[in-house]
């Protein structure tokens, strides 16, 4: 038989755990829809919610001029929320390269 | 002496710093490197003076490394290239690195051969940053002609960082804009070195098998660990990240060449090879892996620290870790001296001198090795590294970024754990979907669990009340 060394023993435990953790995972994420929250991360961990955002916290990203970011909020007070992420082109300063830009950063729910 | 090589390193690295300080001339450091040599050569059999001289050497060599990098060949193309110039030029050549689509943009390095101005062409080398204004299937070798205006960079300084400098370290002079598709003539042939092309094929195989198993934003963190490539990670990840501290999870470190060593290490064992073979094909591996993640330089400072450790595994030598440090920092600084003021340099250097200088020092006067509790032993041990590699970077960090954030201890104390286990996950994954892709989903599952609950802690951690602040 093949001589492990302790390290090669437990690297062995540790892939059966992972694959029982695993099958376990995928059987419960079939029977519980909630299970799957866990297993996929929600988007506000990747993204921003564009019509939840407030001034403050826009201009602390730092990923807008301050102007810009004045306008967003000044336009979502005058038309109510964004419906889609399109909407950010009818903002002043907002073209198509710099929406390609803010597309990844942001979400609208 | 037994440090000899790490010394040595130390001078060779303030031989660079002094002479970006000053301004003298190539021709005198190397007179007064010839004289050096001579004295020492004298004293051969005074120790001191001869350590002392071979010192005073290194620190030459390092001066004389930097000022030589300074020079660019009479073919290199900045020198074609004017102030304010609006010539259009022809440029042959091949794609140098992988291109990068970000944005609907283009851009990639692009690798001169001959450059053609007003019907007249010469030959030249160096290199040019393309930009393109559309998406372009194009890849790493693809023999190209470009048509277009030549610009320097901008400095676009703020502080101490500049664009400029950062593309000049890369021996990066000048930018290509390209706007229409019609200024680019793909030629037949290809460029470039086979090695990599094979490395470049066996990444993009590695992230098509992350990416069938996992959804996006945990196929994007996965790839970023496992194979060194963060395109696809959404700016608020990395932000948080960034300001817990945490950001080094996402880079290619000795932890991942580590276990690329014993993975490879283990299946050969498995199959029956010898140790001697065994340990020549680790380090074939190690070069392989080094590639794929695109040859950082954190990745080639784990991959020669590897190298020489297996090395001298194979020679029955004992291996200090201080010289293998320091060979590590010869090699990259002997191939690019100017990277001793890249940041990822200075980051990725002074956090592992930090924990191997610290960390045994704070652990023996904590008298961690007395306590009998495990679980209380592993959790102290991680935090103890955490806070070595915090004190090694504060600095570097405060004054590159802005910003201090006490949070990263406790930050890395909760996520280094979770993070090791996606990278096992990760390595298990990818070889899964090589070799029995049925298994694949049972390690993807748990994978995402993971990136799901390390996303989670981050996200909460940054909102401790003083958790960082910017300067």
């Amino acid at each position: 038989m093949l001589n492990f060394t302790p390290e090669e023993k437990r690297v062995i435990l540790f892939l059966l755990i992972i694959a029982f953790c695993g099958i376990t995972l995928n059987n419960l994420a079939k029977v519980n829809y909630r299970i799957k929250k866990l297993i996929c991360p929600q988007v506000h961990l990747a993204k921003i919610d564009l019509n939840k955002i407030s001034l403050e916290e826009l201009t602390r990203t730092r990923c807008l001029p301050i102007k810009t970011a004045q306008r967003i909020i000044s336009y979502r007070l005058q038309h109510g929320n964004f419906s889609s992420l399109e909407a950010l082109k009818e903002v002043k300063g907002i073209g198509d390269q710099r929406y390609e830009k803010l597309k990844g950063i942001f979400f609208v729910e | 002496m037994k440090r000899l090589f790490a010394f040595s390193a130390v001078f060779y690295c303030l031989g660079i710093i002094l002479i970006s300080l000053t301004r003298i001339s190539f021709w005198l450091i190397l007179g007064l490197g010839i004289v050096t040599f001579a004295a020492a050569c004298l004293s051969f059999r005074n120790n001191h003076i001869f350590v002392a001289l071979v010192f005073l050497l290194s620190l030459i060599l390092g001066a004389l490394s930097l000022k030589n990098s300074y020079m660019r060949h009479k073919c290199n193309i900045s020198n074609f290239v004017f102030y304010n110039d609006d010539t259009i030029y022809g440029l042959s050549g091949f794609v140098d690195s992988q291109p990068v689509t970000e944005n609907k943009r283009t851009s990639f390095v692009f690798r001169t051969q001959e450059v053609q101005v007003n019907n007249l062409k010469w030959l030249c080398n160096g290199k040019v940053l393309v930009k393109m204004d559309f998406p372009q299937n194009l890849s790493y070798a693809d023999s190209l002609i470009l048509q277009g205006v030549l610009r320097r960079p901008y400095g676009f300084s703020s502080g101490s960082y500049s664009y400029r400098d950062y593309l000049s370290r890369q021996e990066i002079y000048l930018l290509m804009h390209i706007k229409n598709s019609l200024q680019i003539i793909p030629q037949l042939n290809k460029g470039g070195s086979r090695l990599i092309i094979f490395s470049l094929w066996l990444r993009s195989r590695m992230e098509q098998v992350i990416s069938r198993y996992l959804p996006v934003l945990p196929a994007g963190i996965l790839s970023a660990m496992v194979l060194g490539q963060k395109n696809s990670i959404p700016w608020l990840v990395k932000d948080y990240m960034v300001k817990s501290g945490t950001v080094h999870i996402l880079v290619v470190s000795g932890f991942n060449v580590g276990i690329v060593a014993f993975i490879v290490n283990l299946l050969l064992k498995i199959i029956r090879i010898r140790r001697r073979q065994r340990i020549i094909l680790t380090i074939i591996c190690l070069f392989i892996y080094c590639l794929i993640t695109g040859a950082s330089n954190p990745v080639i400072r784990a991959t020669v620290m590897g190298v020489v450790f297996l090395s001298a595994y194979l020679l029955k030598r004992g291996a200090d870790i201080y010289n293998c440090l320091a060979c590590a920092a010869l090699f990259i600084l002997g191939v690019n001296p100017r990277q001793l003021f890249d940041v990822g340099f200075q980051l990725s250097f002074a956090s592992v001198l930090a924990i191997i200088y610290l960390y045994p020092k704070i652990k023996s006067f904590l008298r961690l090795d007395n306590c009998k509790n495990g679980a209380l032993k592993f959790i102290c041990e991680g935090c103890l590294v955490s806070l070595c590699a915090w004190f090694g970077t504060m600095g570097i960090i405060a004054y590159n970024f802005r910003i201090i954030a006490p949070v990263t201890v406790l930050a890395n104390i909760l996520i280094v754990p979770l993070a090791t286990l996606i990278t096992l996950c990760g390595f298990s994954l990818v070889l899964c979907g090589f070799f029995c892709p049925f298994f694949g989903g049972i390690f993807s599952t748990t994978a995402a669990m993971l990136i799901t609950l390390l996303l989670n802690i981050n996200a909460a951690v940054i909102k401790i009340p003083g958790a960082y602040f910017y300067l």
